[in-house]
């Protein structure tokens, strides 16, 4: 079988995050990355990861599950981390052969750093309790346009096709001694693969669309779904709001 | 007679780099009746496909289905009629689950919510892919998804099904399982088949009558005319059944045998017949013409 990257993996387990409904989820999950992403100090930034890994562990996703996705974005953030600290003037801290570190510097990067990481620890409880087409049919039932919502969908199931062809393509060329190195050569072979893969994809998209049409596709598909707000979403919605708006209010007023 | 359920008059069709993959074809479908499409690669069976639900629109020739030109019909109306099982469920199953995929033909023939998960419902449970209705295609094996894909057609009821190559690259038992659905929807429903496979094996089981395309129809008849008819098979490289071949070998060594075989049903009540006719066994023997006519047997097999 082939491995998927699947963010949708643990939707089936149960938490209150997995019940609360994936339009509200959505919504309010959204409006709390605004607030989280926009604390202009330290103090209230790890307030917001606080909160962020309670919602985290109210999901009972698996801890490494999610380490796993919120690695990546470390990878992007360890840089600020590194760099901020000499390039934002003001109180000097030491100074290493004419490279300057500031104490403003260094609150600015870990700002950063934990706004950021707050923000993807949020995008689990928010996206990963949910079956993926389920949310996908969330935000067509929150009015995102139609055009989009089919090209989500789409995407979301080829994206699983194009992986095995990519799959099965790198196979082929290993299975005939093909070692990626950066050659003329490998770089080559590989843009062929590529240009290959490319034209296969084009041609199944020709073969798709007979099939859509063959259906009785007319570009306006709709899907049958079942939300329903109970109780239990409201308070969730009040309570993650909430948050969100407290922290709003004590950063700016 | 039963109606004419699909009738094709000299159709030719030409790709637009040029390719001629269609001239001047025939065909005439009874409803009811299941017909299967024969032919070796490249010779113009999925372009002919495509023809019976309007993807392709010939350049020349006419087609009507139940009585009524192609041309001239809704594309609503044409995909209620005609259902359509590509070869690759992954081109056919595009939504994120199968019940969305089931659900989405239904839904764009105008029924009410009610109704498209009535249909849903009613064609899972027919087709036995219950428990499945939340899964994703990427978590199917590929028979599976054949059936599914099958599932997404059948859930638009149509009159007649056009089906690419059901059986190929499926295990033996997905293989039986989906030769048995489509007997039954035959059956049952009265559904109009045509069938393109190249899986000759099953053909006896498939067909009340086949097709043999080559760029042309090159022949007709009941799986009997076309598998006796040497000189159409040699020339279109087509096949014929295993047990075909077996039995036209034991003739060769004595067997006194009429009437070949050409599934393991009619294998089983023919040899049941010698036996009891010969007086309760069956007698094998090397003669004279015994190497010449397996010589001749293995040319007759020999496509080159
Ligand atoms: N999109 C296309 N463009 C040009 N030529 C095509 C296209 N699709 C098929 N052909 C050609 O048309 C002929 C018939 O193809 P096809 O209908 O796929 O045959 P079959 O299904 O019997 O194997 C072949 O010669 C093939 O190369
Ligand atoms: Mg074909």
């Amino acid at each position: 079988m082939v491995n998927y990257p699947e963010i949708d993996k643990y939707s089936s387990l149960d938490s209150p995050m997995h019940r609360f409904d994936p339009r509200a989820k959505i919504v309010a999950f959204i409006i709390l990355i605004f607030a989280v992403v926009l604390v202009p100090n330290l103090k209230l930034a790890f307030i917001a990861l606080i909160g962020a890994i309670l919602f985290l562990i109210a999901s009972k996703l698996p801890l490494r599950f999610a380490l796993q996705h919120i690695k990546w974005v470390f990878l992007f953030v360890v840089p600020f981390i590194i760099i901020m600290p000499f390039t934002v003037s003001g109180t000097e801290i030491f100074n290493f052969h004419g490279l300057t570190m500031t104490y403003e510097g260094l609150e600015y990067g870990i700002l950063v750093a934990v706004r950021a990481l707050s923000a993807v620890i949020l995008v689990l409880p928010m996206i990963a309790t949910t079956r993926f087409d389920v949310t996908i049919k969330a935000l067509g039932e929150l009015k995102m346009p139609n055009m989009l919502v089919q090209m989500f969908m789409f995407t979301y199931r080829y994206i699983f096709v194009f992986v095995v062809e990519f799959q099965r393509t790198w196979r082929a060329m290993a299975a005939r001694g093909f070692q990626l190195k950066t050659n003329l050569y490998a770089l080559k072979t590989i843009g062929r693969a590529l240009g290959m893969l490319f034209v296969r994809s084009y041609e199944r998209g020709d073969r798709v669309y007979q099939a859509l049409r063959a259906r009785g596709y007319t570009a306006k598909p709709k899907t049958l779904v079942e939300f329903k707000m109970r109780a239990s979403d409201y308070v969730w919605t009040v309570v993650i709001i909430g948050f969100a708006v407290s922290l709003l209010i004590v950063s700016f007023a | 007679m039963n109606q004419e359920a699909i009738t094709v008059k000299n159709l030719s069709y030409k790709y637009p780099d040029g390719t001629k993959a269609l001239e001047d074809v025939n065909m005439e479908v009874y409803e009811g009746e299941r017909i299967v499409l024969v032919g070796p690669n490249g010779a113009g069976k999925t372009t002919f496909m495509l023809h019976l639900n309007g993807t392709l629109r010939g350049s020349e020739g006419q087609i009507e289905i139940f009585g009524k030109n192609l041309e001239k019909m809704k594309r609503e109306e044409i995909v209620k009629e005609v259902g359509m099982v590509f070869q690759d469920p992954d081109d056919q199953l595009f939504m994120p689950t199968i019940f969305d995929d089931i659900a989405f033909g239904p839904i764009n023939l105008g029924l009410k919510e009610d109704e498209v998960r009535e249909r849903v419902e009613k064609t899972i449970l027919s087709l036995g892919l219950s428990g499945y209705e939340d899964k994703s295609p990427h978590h199917l094996s590929f028979g599976e998804k054949k059936k599914a894909s099958l599932a997404a057609v059948m859930a638009m009821e149509p009159r007649i099904l056009v089906l690419d190559e059901p059986t190929a690259n499926l295990d033996p038992r997905s293989r039986a399982e989906l030769i048995g659905i489509i007997n039954e929807l035959n059956e049952r429903e009265g559904i109009t088949m045509v069938i393109v496979t190249h899986d000759v094996n099953a053909i006896p089981e498939l067909a009340d009558r086949i097709y043999a395309l080559n760029r042309t129809m090159i022949g007709t008849g009941t799986p009997r005319d076309i598998f006796f008819n040497g000189a159409l098979l040699k020339q279109n490289k087509l096949d014929v059944p295993d047990v075909f071949k077996l039995f036209e070998v034991l003739r060769a060594f004595g067997l006194n045998c009429e009437k070949l075989p050409l599934s393991l049903d009619e294998a089983v009540s023919g040899l049941a017949k010698i036996i009891e006719t010969e007086g309760g066994h069956i007698h094998l023997h090397i003669h004279e013409h015994t190497h010449d006519e397996i010589g001749e047997w293995r040319s007759k097999y020999e496509h080159h």
